[in-house]
This record gives C-alpha cells, sequence and structure tokens, in this order.
C-alpha cells in the first residue's frame, strides 16, 4: 500500500506543478504585441515614382482562378526585366482567412489580395497610399471608386487614408439568356422591377428555371443585395458597410428587399437543390441554358459569351420605377501593400502602371472584364464592338454617371459574411424564416463582431 | 504452445490496466497483481526503469514541445479579446461564457454529437460484421480483396472524399440516380441541401471512410484471439451468431475501445468533410464545432472566442472518451 | 469454415453489398474525370468517349510534381521519426512499465483528446517563432508531436500484450536490454509496426487543417492541403478537378498496394500464430 499512497502523492505533486506552470504561464504578458500599432513603412521608406534599377523579386499573393496578376506580372517583366514576381494562389477562402496573418509575418507579401481590411489598418499592417496618391497624382481618379478603399483611424471605411486599389473594378447585374426569352416571348430586357418580375412569373409557368443562383457558397446575395438595392438608402447602406457608428443592416429598405426575395423564393424562382449549388456550377448551369436570367458581375462576361454566343446580354437591375437611377453593386478587385515590405515604392509603381500603362489596362479588360479604373480621361482598351464585355463596361460607365455604385455587403466585416450573410441567406431562399428576420439576424451579428473592435 | 494458454489470460489483465490508467484521475484499483509482480522483479526494475525514461525522452519532447506546449498557450489566450495580431485584453470568462450561451455555437455542439452515431456506431457495428465475415473466408484473394478495397476510403483525403461524395449527393448524382434504378425516384431529394438529410448524409460520408479502418483493425483482433477457443465452441455445435457474441466480441474488448475512442474523436472534431462538402449549410444544419473556431479564429479573428470554444471541445471529448475506457474496463470483470 | 450454407451465401452477399458501397464514389470519380472537360458531369453513366487526356492536361497544369514533392518530404519528415520514438515509448511503457510510467500513459493519452483545431492558432505563432512558418517544417514537427499520443498508446497496447514470461526468460539467458529488445520484442511488434506506419502515413498525407494554415504556398503542402489549389485551379472544370483529385490519391492508393501485402501478411501471421 505504501509504494501506491507514495505514487498518489507524486501524481499529486505533479498536477499541482503543472496547475502553478499554468498559472505562471497566464499571469505572463498577454499575447500579440501590447504596444501602439507599428508606424506603416510608406513613412519609413522615402516615397519615390522612380522604379529602382536593382533586380528585385515582388511577391503576389492572390487567390486561385483569377489569372489577371500573372499576365500582368509577365507583362511588367517584360517591360522592366530587373523586376521579377513571385506569385503564390490559394483559394479565396483560405487566402482571406490567412490574410492578417501573412501580413504580420516577418516575410510578408509584397501585394495581397485582400477583399476586407478588417483590423489590418488598427494593426498596422498595411501600406498608407496617401503619399503615392499625392506623387502620381490618383485624385484625377474615380474618388467613388477610391473611396471603399479608405479607412479611417475609427476604423470606418469610406474616408480616410488609401490603403487599397483594384486590379479592375466590377459591375454587377443580370444575365439573360435570349434564346430562352424568345420562347417565352419577351422582346427586351425588364425597364422596372415589375417587369422583371412578370417575366420571371411567365418563364415559371413555362416549366423554365427564372434565376439561375447557387448559395451553397452564399453567392445568391448577388440577387438578395440587388433587391435591397432598389428599396433602401443607398447612403444609409454604404455606411452600414462601412461600418460608421450607429448603422443599422435593420432599414425598411432593406426589409423590403429581403421580403421579396422570400416571396421569389416560395414563387419557386430558385432551384430546389439551390443550397447544394456553389458559384461555379451556377455558373455553367447558365452557360448551359439552365434559366432565363442569372445575378453575376461583369467579370463572368466572356464565360458567357463563350458558352451562348449572341443569345445573352447583360444589363443593370431595373430599379422600381422606370427612369429612377440605377443602384448595382460594384467593388474593386481589392489589393493592399504589405507595412513591413521593403518594396513599397517598387508595388506601388507597379500598382501606378497598371492603370495607367495601355498594355496593362487591356489586359486588365480582356482577363477580368472589368473596367480598369484609372483616370477617366484615358482612353479605355479595345474591346470587340457588340461583346458582352463591351457592354459591361458601358454598364459600369453608366452606374458612374448615375453615381449607383454600392460596395458588397459581403465587404461589410470579415466575419459576417461565412458567419451570418451565408446562413441567414439560405435559410431565407428556402422559406424558412420571413425577409424581417433575415435583416434582424445578420444586424445581430454585426453589433456583435463590430462591437468586439 | 506456451502463448496459446497465457494469451486468453494475458488479454484477460491488459485491458483492466488500460481502464484503470485511462479512466484514472486518483483512482487506484486493487493493487494486489501488481504488487506481487513487482516483488519478484525488484532488483532489475530500477536499472530498467532509468533506462525506460530515457526511452520515453524523445516521445514526450515532442508532445511537450508541440502539443502540450501550445495548448497552454491556447488557453491563455482564451481568456483575452484579441485579434491575433494586436494588442490583447484581458477578459477573463467571458469567452467561455459566449460559447454557453451562443445558440449557434451550442447547435454545432449539438450537431456533432449526432455525428458520434455516424462516425462510431455504424463504422464499428459493420465492422465487426464485415471482419467476421471475412474472417469466415478461406485466406485467398477474394479475402484479401475485400480488406484492400474496404481500406480504400482511408487512403482518401477526407477532403476529397467530401468533394466526391458532394456530386454523388446532387440533385443529378449518382445517389438519386441509382434511387431512381430501384424504382425509388420519388425519393431523391438534394441530399446536402435538404435541412433533414444534410447531417446524416454528411455523418454517412465519416461512415464510409472509417468502416474499413475499424473492418481491418477488428480483423487483426480477431486474429489474436486464440484459435483454439473458436474450435472449442466449434465442437460445442455453437453457430456464426453465437461464435461472435461468445468468443469474438469479447476477444476484442481492446480494439473496439480503441475504435471507439478514435472515431469518437473524430465524429467531435470533424472538419475536412463539412468544409469540402457543405460549409455548414444549409442554414446550421451541419455547423460543428471544428468549423466554427476555424470560422471566428480565422475568419472573424477573434482568437480569444475561437481558443475558448477549443478548450470546450477538447474537455468535450475528454469527457466523452473517459466512459468508454471505463466501459472496457467494467466489460472485462 | 462455415457450416451453415444460408449463412454463408448471406455472408457473401452482404460483404459484396459493402464492396460495392465502398466503390461507387471512387467509380464516380473516374466515370466523372473522363467526361469531356467542358461538360458538368452528372449521376454514375461511363463517358461514351472516356476523355484520358484530361489526366494529362491535369497533370501538366497542376504542378504535380512538386505537389508529390512536396508531400513527400512531409511524409518522410514524420513518420519514420514517428515510428521510431513512439515504438521505444510504447516499450517503455507496456514492456518495461517504467515506474511514473502510468502518470506519463495518462498525460499522453489526454492528448488524444485534443482537437487540431484547438492548437491550431497557439501552433501558427509557435512556428512563427521558430522560423519554420511557410515551410514543410511548420507542419513536421507538430505532426510529430501530435501523433504521439496515438502512437505510444498503440505500441504501448502491443507491448502490454507480450507475455513477460518472453523477457524474463531473455533476461535469464543474460540477454542485455537493448538486446531484449532487438532479439526479442522488435520481430514481434513488426505488425503493430507496420500497421501503425501505414495509418501514420495516411494521416499525414491527408492532413488537411495544418498546411492550409501553416504554409501560404499551395505547392508547399500536403496532398490533401493541395486539393483545395485544384478547387480554384479546376473550378470551372468538375471533370479536370476529379482528374487532378485522382491524380494526388493515386500515389497513396499505390503505395497502400504495395504495403498492404506485407500488411496483411503481417496480420495472417499474427491470425496463425495468436
Amino acid at each position: 500500500m505504501a509504494s501506491t499512497t507514495g505514487r498518489r502523492r507524486r501524481q499529486r505533486a505533479a498536477v499541482a506543478s503543472i496547475a502553478a506552470t499554468t498559472g505562471i504561464v497566464l499571469a505572463a504578458c498577454a499575447p500579440g504585441g501590447n504596444s501602439a500599432a507599428p508606424e506603416p513603412a510608406g513613412d519609413a521608406t522615402e516615397v519615390s515614382t522612380e522604379l529602382t534599377s536593382e533586380e528585385i523579386t515582388l511577391t503576389i499573393a492572390d487567390e486561385t482562378g483569377f489569372p489577371a496578376t500573372d499576365e500582368l506580372a509577365e507583362e511588367f517583366t517584360r517591360q522592366h526585366p530587373n523586376v521579377t514576381f513571385r506569385i503564390n494562389r490559394d483559394t479565396f477562402q483560405n487566402l482571406t482567412a490567412n490574410a492578417p496573418r501573412l501580413l504580420a509575418s516577418d516575410t510578408p507579401p509584397d501585394l495581397i489580395r485582400l477583399p476586407t481590411m478588417g483590423d489590418t489598418v488598427r494593426d498596422g499592417l498595411l501600406a498608407n497610399l496617401d503619399p503615392y496618391h499625392e506623387a502620381y497624382g490618383w485624385d484625377a481618379w474615380s474618388d467613388s471608386q477610391l473611396a471603399p478603399l479608405r479607412m479611417s483611424e475609427e476604423n470606418v471605411r469610406g474616408s480616410g487614408s488609401l490603403y487599397q486599389l483594384g486590379l479592375g473594378y466590377s459591375v454587377t447585374g443580370i444575365y439573360m439568356n435570349l434564346g430562352i426569352a424568345e420562347e417565352l416571348g419577351i422582346e427586351a430586357p425588364p425597364s422596372t422591377l415589375a417587369e422583371l418580375e412578370e417575366q420571371m412569373a411567365l418563364a415559371a409557368e413555362n416549366d423554365v428555371l427564372p434565376i439561375v443562383a447557387g448559395d451553397k457558397d452564399g453567392v445568391v446575395n448577388f440577387v438578395v443585395q440587388a433587391a435591397m438595392n432598389q428599396f433602401a438608402d443607398q447612403d444609409e447602406f454604404m455606411a452600414w458597410m462601412f461600418n460608421e457608428p450607429g448603422a443599422t443592416y435593420n432599414t425598411p429598405g432593406n426589409v423590403e428587399g429581403a421580403e421579396l426575395i422570400r416571396a421569389w423564393a416560395d414563387a419557386g424562382y430558385f432551384s430546389d437543390d439551390i443550397n447544394s449549388v456553389d458559384y461555379f456550377e451556377f455558373v455553367s448551369r447558365f452557360s448551359e441554358g439552365g434559366g432565363l436570367f442569372t445575378f453575376n458581375g461583369n467579370w463572368e462576361a466572356a464565360t458567357y459569351q463563350e458558352a451562348l454566343g449572341e443569345d445573352v446580354t447583360f444589363f443593370l437591375v431595373p430599379p422600381v420605377n422606370e427612369g429612377d437611377g440605377h443602384v448595382a453593386m460594384g467593388a474593386a478587385n481589392s489589393f493592399s501593400v504589405a507595412a513591413k515590405s521593403p518594396h513599397v515604392n517598387e508595388v506601388a509603381y507597379f500598382l501606378n502602371w497598371i492603370h495607367t500603362d495601355p498594355t496593362a489596362r487591356q489586359i486588365v479588360v480582356d482577363v477580368t472584364g472589368a473596367s480598369p479604373g484609372g483616370d477617366p480621361a484615358l482612353p479605355m482598351p479595345e474591346v470587340e464592338p457588340g461583346s458582352l464585355i463591351e457592354s459591361a463596361l458601358e454598364m459600369a460607365a453608366r452606374i458612374g454617371e448615375e453615381d449607383g455604385q454600392v460596395d458588397f455587403m459581403a465587404n461589410t466585416t470579415a466575419g459576417i459574411y461565412a458567419g451570418s450573410i451565408i446562413p441567414e441567406s439560405q435559410l431565407l431562399v428556402t422559406g424558412r424564416i420571413t425577409g424581417q428576420e433575415f435583416v434582424e439576424r445578420v444586424q445581430e451579428f454585426y453589433e456583435g463582431e463590430v462591437g468586439t473592435r | 504452445m506456451s502463448r496459446h494458454e497465457t494469451l486468453p489470460t494475458r488479454r484477460g489483465g491488459a485491458p483492466r490496466r488500460v481502464g484503470r490508467t485511462a479512466g484514472g484521475s486518483g483512482v487506484t484499483g486493487p493493487p494486489r497483481p501488481r504488487i506481487a509482480r513487482r516483488a519478484g522483479a525488484k532488483a532489475p526494475a530500477r536499472r530498467a526503469a532509468a533506462r525506460g525514461w530515457f526511452l520515453l525522452l524523445p516521445a514526450l519532447g515532442m508532445y511537450i514541445g508541440f502539443v502540450v506546449w501550445p495548448l497552454f498557450m491556447g488557453v491563455q489566450y482564451s481568456f483575452y479579446d484579441w485579434n491575433g495580431v494586436g494588442p490583447a485584453t484581458w477578459v477573463g470568462l467571458d469567452n467561455y461564457v459566449k460559447v454557453f450561451s451562443d445558440p449557434y455555437l451550442l447547435g454545432s455542439i449539438r450537431n456533432a454529437f449526432v455525428l458520434i452515431a455516424f462516425f462510431t456506431v455504424i463504422p464499428i457495428t459493420a465492422g465487426l460484421m464485415l471482419a467476421t465475415l471475412i474472417r469466415s473466408l478461406r485466406p485467398g484473394p477474394f479475402s484479401r480483396a475485400s480488406q484492400t478495397i474496404l481500406f480504400l476510403p482511408q487512403i482518401i483525403p477526407l477532403a476529397a472524399a467530401g468533394i466526391a461524395w458532394s456530386w454523388m449527393y446532387a440533385q443529378t448524382g449518382a445517389v438519386n440516380e441509382i434511387l431512381g434504378w430501384f424504382g425509388l425516384g420519388w425519393f431523391a431529394r438534394p441530399w446536402l441541401a435538404d435541412y433533414g438529410t444534410a447531417l446524416p448524409a454528411v455523418g454517412l460520408i465519416g461512415s464510409w471512410v472509417l468502416t474499413g479502418l475499424c473492418t481491418v483493425l477488428l480483423l487483426t483482433g480477431i486474429g489474436k484471439i486464440d484459435g483454439s477457443l473458436y474450435e472449442a465452441v466449434r465442437l460445442d455445435g455453437a453457430g456464426w451468431w453465437r461464435e461472435f457474441f461468445t468468443i469474438t466480441l469479447p476477444g476484442l474488448r481492446q480494439e473496439i475501445a480503441v475504435l471507439m475512442t478514435l472515431s469518437v474523436i473524430a465524429a467531435l472534431s470533424s472538419f475536412d468533410i463539412i468544409y469540402t462538402s457543405t460549409q455548414g449549410g444549409p442554414g446550421r444544419a451541419t455547423l460543428v464545432p471544428a468549423l466554427s473556431i476555424y470560422r471566428i479564429g480565422f475568419t472573424q479573428s477573434d482568437v480569444g472566442l475561437a481558443s475558448a470554444f477549443g478548450i470546450v471541445l477538447m474537455i468535450m471529448v475528454l469527457l466523452c472518451v473517459l466512459p468508454i475506457q471505463r466501459l472496457s474496463k467494467a466489460g472485462d470483470r | 469454415m462455415i457450416a451453415d450454407r444460408t449463412e454463408r451465401v448471406l455472408g457473401r452477399v452482404l460483404l459484396i453489398l459493402a464492396l460495392v458501397l465502398t466503390l461507387i464514389p471512387l467509380v464516380n470519380m473516374v466515370s466523372a474525370a473522363l467526361q469531356p472537360a467542358d461538360v458538368n458531369p452528372t449521376g454514375l453513366a461511363w463517358p461514351s468517349d472516356p476523355q484520358w487526356g484530361n489526366f494529362v492536361t491535369a497533370f501538366e497544369t497542376g504542378h504535380v510534381w512538386e505537389l508529390m514533392g512536396s508531400s513527400l518530404f512531409i511524409v518522410l519528415g514524420v513518420v519514420p521519426v514517428s515510428l521510431l520514438i513512439a515504438t521505444l515509448a510504447g516499450y517503455a511503457l507496456g514492456g518495461l512499465r517504467v515506474r511514473g510510467g502510468r502518470a506519463v500513459l495518462i498525460f499522453m493519452v489526454l492528448g488524444l483528446t485534443i482537437p487540431f483545431e484547438a492548437l491550431i492558432i497557439p501552433l501558427y505563432y509557435q512556428a512563427q517563432a521558430l522560423g519554420t512558418l511557410n515551410s514543410q517544417w511548420a507542419v513536421i514537427f507538430p505532426l510529430i508531436g501530435l501523433f504521439m499520443p496515438f502512437g505510444v498508446f498503440w505500441m504501448r497496447a502491443h507491448f502490454v500484450n507480450v507475455p513477460p514470461e518472453l523477457a524474463e526468460a531473455a533476461r535469464v539467458d543474460g540477454a542485455g536490454l537493448w538486446q531484449e529488445f532487438r532479439r526479442i520484442q522488435l520481430p514481434l511488434a513488426i505488425p503493430a509496426v507496420s500497421a501503425l506506419g501505414i495509418l501514420l502515413f495516411l494521416w499525414t498525407w491527408n492532413q488537411f487543417l495544418l498546411p492550409v494554415v501553416l504554409i501560404d504556398d499551395p505547392l508547399k503542402r500536403t496532398a490533401a492541403g493541395a486539393l483545395t489549389f485544384f478547387q480554384g485551379q479546376y473550378s470551372l472544370s468538375i471533370p479536370l478537378l476529379n482528374a487532378g483529385a485522382l491524380i494526388i490519391i493515386t500515389p497513396a492508393i499505390i503505395v497502400f498496394l504495395i504495403f498492404q501485402r506485407q500488411f496483411i501478411r503481417a496480420l495472417l501471421r499474427g491470425a496463425v500464430k495468436g
């Protein structure tokens, strides 16, 4: 028995020492940096618009499936052989989840695809591009295009310093399958929301799927937000997406839009398996003639054109009343420069080149189908007359003129899309919750996330 | 020949030790047999003990360095509000309160428990059946091929299993097509998009993966059972069922305990399959703790809450696994 | 061996059913991979015109050599070391029954219950501190540590079942600890070690979360981690994604089939002797 109690005592001692160690660890200094955010490197290095003549390699972290950076890098190296690139690609999901830690690491990528800035500005991870804005004269560019790329010291987007630029600026709308439309006797794209609904009802009556959409990965929110945009107050909606204090998602306009989606769901305008259909599947379903309409961005113009030829057209989501201005989601394919990058000058040069060099602008349009941005006075790249890309660029210009661009609500906070908008929209488009409930739940999540800052 | 006689009794003793060690926080069982053994080999034991610790060191070192130490760090993080990069704020138990008050997080825990039925109960039951069936075959190509085929899903990355089964379960996928062959077309549905079937459908992917592992490991266990015991019941005129319940099942207690431990952990902390098949949807029908932790910690950058949920998940797993160890011990008496 | 004919037939039918169910998803992957690259495959139908070229396309565009090399590097870094130190520790705990071993075992078995997700964030910062972040070492070290609870538990379960009379007989014969371990324990342990080796190989090859988080370059990850790279690369072509996925898992299957012969022979030998 003696040995048993002795062992027990030793075990107890071991447990006690483990507990003590834990205590010491916990009492030790808090994780992470306690000091104030480090100064962005942009202030440390002298701003220069002259490209270095040294041999350097710039690293880019980008998402898979978007080859624009490959081609831009190749062209830049052709023009400036001393600058080469290393491009790491990962899925959108992995990249967005890893981005803050990548930027904080000792060897961050110089340029990174960053859909939501989140806390990265407050933590001093992004290079402030204001000095380059001045040095390169970016003030000639469209302010409304750059506004969502700015962030204030209070972590509110839309104003403050510039931390991102776009490799292409997108706009969303509706693609219509003209072949199916003709069979249904539809002659022209709808000019009001009511007309759109009539055409969808007509399709449903004839056993044609009115809206080709998928919501496994939340992309049905192109439709949800398109409906909201037509009812909501644009500034109020944008204030929420920019996280302005006191802003709310629970507005009458948003509720009305969400209720309309619920009505469409009840009417069977979405496919039954919508929640197991991902982005790529619904794109290919529409390409194969799977339905009358699909809500998507100008970046898919080339894909749809190739698949459907002349049988497809692109137009902006129609407003409630004929003649009202259009409102559409659009955003920069946003990239940021790491504050710790030793090559901020060179990356800024590269970004400026993308917006100004004719070949680069042509690549952006050809590869992404999105508008190249930059100075509106610069000539637009050439596109095939009558092509979908051409009409997509026209739509982008029109939204610019009408000042009707809003950001994607998925970009509101880092966690809101996966944590709330996707699951709640899945419930909404299958008629499990009302539009009111959808809006309330998303707002509740928003308050929880913004509140923790 | 001597092993034939000693094995059953040794095997009888072994699980008891496993049970006590794993189940015993401060529980010290009847010491008699051990003291008797110890007294017999006291002098060489001391030298052996020193060498024994030397053999233990590398494994312990890696374990402490890359599991225990990070775990302490995780415990520390769980008391802070921290985005993983910037300064952290001490918040005490707030993160734990949040874990137990958030209905979505609690829902994900409930889903994980449902998955146990598919990750543990089905594979072990099927594995027992298949292992006894394969054992009853004459050793030969068919027996070997059966094991190889059944084990194949274990070789596929879970992530690939999730992708492959997503098409199987799709509206136009193989599952619905096969139902059609049997005139069950009316039963067809998009299995992963249906609120009622999504969780069981995901669970069955786990069953598919784990059944082969269970079969092969149980077969190893059956192989260790004394063959003369089977001969004895055969002479008694026992059939397949009696043989199974009187010899096979009791003899496999230790293997079953290991498999239950493994598969319950796999169920409660499942990630890859869900990540590549449903992402937690539709709604939150297949949301599981591991996916929540990944999202909260990485996408939402709330490291404190994610760490707290991680600790809770670990304790949950512990509470489920301890009784399994006791079960194997109790059944042994 | 089975006396009852009905039982025998029923048993065969059940077994064959299980085999078919196991194979369907794999066959489905192959049939999907052989469809024309621009078509969305449906159901189980075998393509009328199999596109074997899809495998070539996927191989060429998928950086397969790089992916394989990286996966292999990680496996070679993890498995041999894990087997060695787990066997030593398992022998110390199960064979030698060292003093305090019980506490060590509890301490380690508790590690079985730690989900990787609970550790992943601290592991990230640890890798950063060690300077291994974004290299394969960031995955190799933690995986060895994470496999220790199971490896040691598994090997101890083997050694605890070896009759102590064998070891005692060896000691009486004057054999030292090392000799006893090498001549008596190790040969007996080979089935357990090879089974563990196969499991660890598969768990490493198929490890998903660690490489995705700890290595930023998808081409430096494990095979499973690389699958998300394929998902992005071939997002518009399900046949190519299938072809890529099949290429990625083929080496694992081949390695398994080679080892399977020895694995099962070991099992059978265990069965005859046991």
